[in-house]
């Protein structure tokens, strides 16, 4: 029976590189402000976890530090965003962010 | 006086301070009180500066006299080829500067104490007063000054003053446009000026007159003896331009023509300022230059005759205009033209002394003839027509003998005025040089006779006519309304305000006679001071005096050894050199000039009070001459055509071109303007995915380029 290969290095940087992808190309097609705010959220994982993968082959703590601060941010940043549009929402009645073109002056 | 030599730079540093207290505090304290610093800097400064002439006229001297002074080291600049020059701003007093500054900062005590009264009530008055401050200041660092840099110096601070003062009252646009005449015609003179500092720089190596001392040889004046190996010789051929450069300054300054056209415009300043500035003081200035830079001038002959030939025509053209102008300063400015023509013609034919002496007797009278002619307008309002007043001897009593008395010392009233001597060994020094300038200047002096008292008889004899506006005060609201018509007539004309001397009735007020009466006495006997003859007093008094100056003694040194027409005595005695016996007393010149002087007043009479309808009758007869006499001879029409005219049309041009140039200009800044447009419209659509596809494309791009 054929063993499945040790998880090494590649196959978490993998998983990062694709959350990340999939998080930018989630953020360029979607335009619902909440989707878009989910797929930034997604390409920060992936980026933690990058971090993570990197920390422990090199065999210290520097990565898993960075993501926790980067956890912290990230919840207070989901916060902030989904007050922001929820504010947003109020005004124009949809979550749409072509609604909000006219702001580019 | 030994205090006066060790502490030399009171004497401008008192008016400034003066001027800078009222020109801080001014506006705001002094007001009506402004006249009081300037007349404690400048009482001061004349203080000093006549402590120092008594002191070195009562010692006794032997060859040059000269005190150089160094107060500190202006600047120093340049280096190389052409070495450092290296300006110390000091003083240099001798003989020469000792009288100068007499007369500057003396008589510019006097009129600071007519402008109090004078100017009383006046918008700006304390503006006035840190003027005259000023002016003080600069015009005795003129003449204090040990080095060509110090003289420029004085030379641009008197410009300056006389544009400000000459615009004093810059709501009249007569007023600022005379001003900005003058501050222009002074540039065309002072540009020479400023090349011939740069070519005494080149060609000598210093600007300093007599250097560190006499005695020496590193001032250019005691180099300019032996120029030739002083000289670098491929400078060489620059040493003659010198002179001719330096002239035209003198000319500008001293309004000689073709550059006097502003002199007569600036008598729209206030009355104070035309009698301090463009009568007594600034206006000399030229002659001062060229007496002290004697020994430039004389070392190429070429230039003194042109000297000599300019202030000839000068005097000419100004009394011949003078003859019909009707506007009493105006009279008296082409009077000062004119007599500045005598003086330049004096320094020309190598008699500085005479010059000298022309321009101290010739401030005591000119300053009088100008505050007299203040007092007879603060008493008409403003109304100087010749044809407009007539016989005010009965309200001026007091004026009209003054008056007189200037009068009689510009015509050069035999024996008992000042202007006659000094008028007199002018027209001596131009005898020995050539009959035909000596019958030009007595043909001018025969013409300053008979206008000047054409001028006199006119206004102060003869039947009553007093401006009406003046006569009632405004006390019944007839005269009132014919007033202000007058005003409304001559609003180009200098009008002095009046409400001032609505609220008194004595035209004459104790703060305007008493410099008058001062300045009539020095008209009247300034004259002994320099008499060819001893009475008394001994002959030649102040060119012995004068002599002691090295600025004389150098030039007189060059003349002896290059030789000249003119008699060793007679020369010796022009520049104020001891001699072996006196020059013979010149009778009949004397006799020629007392007659002229007599016969211009005698037709004066004639003309202008005797029966003045036959005056009126032969100016008609000869209208042409009349007319060219009235409008100047065109000069300055001729002038409006040759230069203004073009140079106006040329800023037209380039205003126009202008426009050209910033179109270019403006396409140029279109580019990017465009480009930038475009952006705006095409990739900056407020779609967020847009942005951040950019952004994206950015990145993925930099990182090509980075890692790839």
């Amino acid at each position: 029976m054929p063993t499945l290969p040790e998880i090494g290095l590649q196959h978490y940087l993998f998983v990062g590189a694709a959350m990340f992808s999939l998080g930018l190309i989630g953020f360029l097609t979607r335009r619902n402000l909440i989707l878009m705010f989910l797929c930034t959220e997604m390409m920060l994982q992936g980026v933690a976890i990058t971090m993570c993968a990197f920390g422990a082959y090199h065999g210290n703590m520097a990565g898993q530090a960075f993501t926790i601060f980067i956890l912290t941010i990230a919840a207070a940043e989901a916060s902030l965003a989904l007050g922001l549009i929820v504010l947003l929402f109020k005004e124009r009645h949809n979550v749409d962010s072509h609604a909000w073109k006219q702001l580019r002056g | 006086m030994s205090f006066v030599l060790e502490h030399s730079y009171l004497i401008p540093l008192l008016p400034l301070l003066a001027a800078v207290v009222v020109g801080l505090f001014g506006k705001t304290f002094l007001r009506g009180w402004s006249h009081l610093p300037i007349w404690a800097g400048v009482g001061a400064a004349a203080g000093l500066s006549i402590t120092l002439l008594l002191g070195l006229v009562s010692e006794k001297h032997e060859g040059a006299v000269g005190f150089s002074t160094v107060w500190f080291e202006w600047f120093r600049a340049g280096a190389g080829d052409s070495g450092e020059i290296v300006v110390g701003a000091g003083s240099w007093i001798d003989p020469l500067t000792s009288i100068m500054l007499a007369v500057v900062c003396g008589i510019g005590f006097l009129i600071t104490i007519f402008a109090a009264g004078y100017m009383k009530g006046e918008r700006g008055y304390w503006r006035f007063f840190a003027y005259l401050g000023l002016f003080i200041f600069a015009m005795s660092c003129l003449v204090m000054g040990d080095n060509l840099v110090m003289l420029y110096l004085g030379w641009e601070g008197v410009g300056l003053c006389s544009y400000l003062l000459i615009g004093y009252d810059q709501h009249r646009l007569a007023a600022s446009n005379a001003a900005r005449k003058a501050f222009i015609v002074n540039r065309i003179g002072d540009f020479g000026f400023a090349v011939g500092i740069m070519l005494t720089w080149y060609c000598f190596g210093t600007v300093s007159y007599f250097g560190s001392g006499l005695g020496g040889s590193d001032g250019f004046l005691e180099m300019v003896m032996h120029w030739q190996t002083h000289v670098p010789a491929d400078r060489q051929f620059l040493v003659e331009w010198i002179p001719f450069a330096l002239m035209l300054g003198a000319f500008g300054k001293s309004a000689q023509f073709p550059l006097h056209v502003w002199l007569p415009d600036a008598m729209e300043g206030p009355t104070p300022v035309s009698a301090l500035i463009h009568a007594a003081t600034m206006v000399t200035a030229g002659v001062y230059m060229i007496a002290r830079l004697g020994g430039m001038f004389v070392a190429f002959p070429d230039s003194l005759l042109v000297v000599a030939i300019v202030g000839a025509v000068t005097a000419v053209l100004g009394a011949t205009i003078a003859l019909r102008q009707f506007d009493l300063k105006r009279v008296f400015a082409y009077s000062t033209v004119s007599q500045l023509g005598f003086m330049f013609v004096a320094v020309g034919v190598l008699a500085p002394v005479a010059g000298v002496f022309h321009l101290v007797t010739h401030a005591f009278f000119k300053a009088l003839l100008f505050l007299s002619s203040g007092v007879v307008m603060h008493a008409t309002g403003g109304q100087l027509d010749l044809r407009k007043i007539s016989g005010l001897k009965k309200h001026l009593p007091i004026t009209r003998v003054v008056c007189l008395v200037g009068c009689l010392a510009l015509a050069g009233f035999p024996v008992i005025t000042a202007g006659f001597w000094s008028k007199d060994e002018i027209l001596v020094g131009a005898a020995q040089v050539s009959v035909l300038l000596y019958v030009t200047l007595s043909i001018t002096a025969f013409l300053t006779a008979y206008y000047t008292f054409r001028l006199y008889f006119r206004v102060f004899e003869g039947p009553e006519m007093f401006p009406q506006s003046a006569g009632h005060h405004g006390a019944d609201s007839h005269g009132h309304v014919e007033h202000d018509q007058e005003h409304a007539k001559h609003q180009d004309k200098p009008s002095k305000h009046e409400e001032a001397h609505a609220h008194h009735h004595n035209h004459e007020p104790l703060l305007l006679i008493a410099p008058l009466v001062i300045l009539a006495i020095g008209a009247l006997v300034v004259g002994v001071v320099n008499l060819p003859f001893s009475a008394g007093v001994k002959a030649h008094s102040l060119g012995h005096f004068l002599g002691h100056s090295p600025s004389f003694i150098l030039a007189h040194d060059i003349l002896e050894v290059r030789g000249t027409s003119i008699d060793a005595t007679q020369l010796a005695t022009q520049y104020g050199q001891p001699t072996e016996k006196y020059a013979k007393v010149h009778w009949v010149a004397m006799g020629l000039s007392a007659v002229i002087s007599v016969l211009g007043i005698g037709l004066a009479f004639v003309l202008h009070l005797k029966d003045r309808a036959k005056g009126d009758a032969l100016a008609k007869q000869f209208a042409g001459v009349a007319n060219l006499f009235e409008r100047k001879y065109f000069i300055d029409e001729l002038y409006n055509r040759l230069l203004v005219g073009p140079l106006r049309a040329i800023a037209y041009l380039l205003d126009a071109l202008e426009y050209v140039w910033d179109g270019l200009a403006s396409l140029i800044a279109m580019v990017p303007q465009a480009a930038g447009g475009a952006i705006r419209l095409t990739m900056q659509r407020g779609y967020l995915q847009g942005y951040a596809l950019t952004a994206i494309v950015g990145l993925a791009v930099l990182l090509w380029w980075v890692l790839v």
